[in-house]
């Protein structure tokens, strides 16, 4: 059957950079072994069963240059394969404790299953998740694009030179992660101003994603609304975020993530198990916190966790199969109600927080595999696209002036910038504004190795100082402190390495330590940051 | 209110970043001579921290603040346009101007609506960390 229209899912893979090999077991690594094993795991899997049976999934994906280097990250794959073993470990004993519990038994086969795969993919690609993203990309099944260097939200950079140095460190890292040029660029936050717009195009970049009133508020100019692609007046290629199909996959309350049928995300073995019994898989100061082990159903709105029901596996796959169903109903819906109005096929852009699937939306993964499938096996009048294939097959988009805008709480920048996190500003801007006066001061010197390794290392810890991550768990008040420190560590770390190379007295020492742990850019040159660069 | 718990270099800035289409954030942080000259009196103790429009430099408003407050929100007064801001100290009872900022756009509000569901984003990364 004819498309009657396009679907574009983009889902934006993004974690910060957490990475301290000198401990064996760091609480804040766990962010990345979960979403591995809950989500990136499962997608990948997915989309490569996809293609095994000729359905191309045709999604984008978008992995920040932090992700990307901790999935390279030999050290942390090490400790990822003994996050999984000890996993495995206690669900053999837990399959022991639940055998005469049919309910619960059934459900601890499932994490056994889980966990079981997520090992054997890690071991297919040797712990390296890019190899298969990579190859997905190069068989034309998806397409992968990039964000900025550290995931900084862009218009909060005031300062030309550290934007251009977030771009050009995120075009650079992708090129060497994925061997190609990148041609998309997933705005952190899609946080949109229109000064972005030279610095993107002059990077390379081909398109961006904004949120969808970055395009309403072009008013007659955008005609299409949301349901087209546009371009910038110097020619950046821009797609908008769709509010109804963001809100059924996104909200708490009405979106399909809260079926009572699906797994309850805040009910954890770590908090329900017997203390000593789950001592050994819980951190170096034995105190609760989630194993990942979730037992029950969410059961219905508002019931108290402890009177949770355990969770159906097939009670779950069956609401996958419905809401997957009623998903597609409500996109064809949209789509023939826009071409009934104006003649024109719509292009519906769907965009998520990669995360969401798998790690909170258990059932997150199955759905988007049965979205994806469904088109193909019931030959539904749909056809996703990837963002480069559809700017290269339709007609050259209107030119429009959009709005100042993000996707975060309130539509702009109140997550990033609030009584609980607007002191970091006065950090984040010292490191800043000391590496690019360094950076001009030394560009064109000829340096003594250490002062080389000592300025790129102070590039680094200023680009991880300005992560938007930093602020956004002060804001919510999750591991505030751990953010706070890590914000003040890069901001000093830059600073401080910055004064030693123009007092010549670089502790070469502190400054292997520094390397050894924040070594992601590995190719990364100071003079990135340099008001009039070379890049 | 939280705070920095390391000292950082003393120097001049005078920062300006949009937060939503009615507020503006202003941070502010003196070099050594002008932290002594605040310190020793030379400059009144109340800045000014006034705002204009970049397009023809017109005062928008003015907001009063103590010189070692260090931030302060603005008020916008019109969506839409490009802003700065300067801040001005007392001087032998004559006004100086110590800093300008960046230029900042405030931003057209939206209308938003609730079905957009902005903040289930945030609950989910809630969940995560």
């Amino acid at each position: 059957m004819s498309s009657r229209g396009s679907m574009m899912f983009v889902l934006h893979a993004h974690l910060p950079y957490v990475n301290h090999p000198a401990d064996s077991s760091f609480l804040e690594e766990n962010w990345f072994f979960e979403a591995v094993a809950e989500t990136y795991v499962p997608i990948i899997s997915s989309l490569e069963r996809l293609a095994a049976e000729g359905i191309r999934p045709g999604i984008a994906v978008s992995i920040s240059p932090t992700l990307g280097a901790m999935l390279e990250n030999e050290e942390l794959e090490k400790k990822m394969a003994f996050y999984l073993e000890s996993r495995l470990e206690l669900i053999e004993k837990e399959l022991v404790r639940a055998k005469d519990n049919p309910a619960l038994f059934k459900t601890v086969k499932l994490y056994q299953k889980l966990y079981e795969d997520a090992a054997a993919l890690m071991h297919k690609y040797s712990g390296d998740l890019i190899t298969p993203l990579k190859a997905l990309q190069h068989a034309g099944q998806i397409e992968i694009i990039t964000t900025s260097a550290t995931h900084a939200v862009l218009p909060l950079m005031t300062r030309p030179e550290a934007v251009r140095a977030q771009l050009a460190v995120a075009a650079e890292d992708y090129l060497d992660r994925f061997n190609r040029k990148p041609s998309g660029f997933w705005l952190p936050e899609c946080a949109y101003e229109p000064r972005l717009n030279s610095y993107l195009k002059l990077s390379g970049f081909s398109y961006i994603f904004t949120e969808s009133h970055a395009v309403e508020f072009a008013g007659a100019a955008a005609p299409g609304g949301v349901y087209a692609p546009y371009r910038t007046t110097n020619g950046l290629g821009l797609f908008a975020r769709d509010a109804a199909s963001s809100r059924e996959v996104w909200s708490s309350k009405f979106g399909y993530p809260g079926d009572p049928a699906y797994r309850e995300f805040y009910r954890d073995f770590g908090y329900d198990g017997e203390l000593e019994y789950i001592k050994p898989y819980l951190g170096s100061d034995g105190a609760r916190r989630p194993l990942g082990l979730k037992y029950h159903r969410i059961t219905g709105s508002g019931a108290d966790l402890a009177a949770k029901q355990y969770y159906d596996p097939e009670l779950a796959m069956a609401r996958v199969e419905a809401h997957a169903s009623d998903f597609l109903a409500r996109r064809m819906a949209q789509t023939d109600e826009y071409y009934a109005a104006r003649g024109t096929r719509p292009l519906i852009v769907s965009c998520y927080d990669a995360e969401l699937f798998g790690h909170w939306w258990f059932e997150g993964p199955a759905f988007l595999e049965t979205v994806i499938r469904k088109i193909r096996v019931e030959r539904l009048p749909l056809q996703f696209v990837t963002p480069s294939e559809y700017l290269n097959s339709c007609q050259e988009p209107r030119e429009i002036t959009p709005g100042v805008s993000s996707w975060g709480e309130n539509g702009y920048f109140d997550p990033w910038v609030n009584e609980t996190n607007d002191f970091i500003y006065d950090a984040v801007y010292a490191a800043t504004d000391k590496m690019i006066e360094t950076a001009n001061r030394f560009r064109n010197q000829d340096l003594p190795s250490l002062n080389l390794r000592a300025l790129n290392q102070a590039a680094r810890e200023t680009l991880l100082s300005q992560s938007s991550d930093w602020a956004f768990l002060l804001y919510i008040g999750s591991h505030s402190q751990y953010a706070k420190g890590r914000l003040e560590d890069h901001a000093a770390a830059a600073i401080k390495l910055l004064g030693e190379v123009i007092e010549k007295k670089v502790d070469e020492a502190a400054l292997n330590e520094l390397e050894q742990r924040n070594n992601l850019f590995p190719r990364l040159d100071f003079r990135v940051f340099a008001s009039v660069s070379k890049f | 209110m939280p705070q920095l718990s390391q000292e950082l270099p003393a120097e001049d800035r005078l920062v300006l970043l949009p937060k939503n289409p009615g507020a503006f954030f202003v941070l502010w942080r003196f070099c050594a001579s002008r932290v002594a000259a605040f310190r020793a009196a030379a400059l009144a103790g109340e800045i000014e921290l006034r705002l204009f429009s970049v397009d023809d430099k017109a005062q928008v408003s003015c907001l009063k603040a103590a010189w070692g407050a260090g931030k302060a929100y603005l008020t916008v007064p019109a969506q839409g346009g490009m802003y700065a801001v300067a801040l001005y100290a007392l001087r032998g009872g004559e006004w100086e101007k110590l800093l300008e900022s960046n230029a900042a756009a405030a931003p057209s509000a939206a209308g938003m609506a609730e079905e957009r569901a902005y903040a289930s984003l945030e609950f989910h990364k809630r969940g995560l960390v």
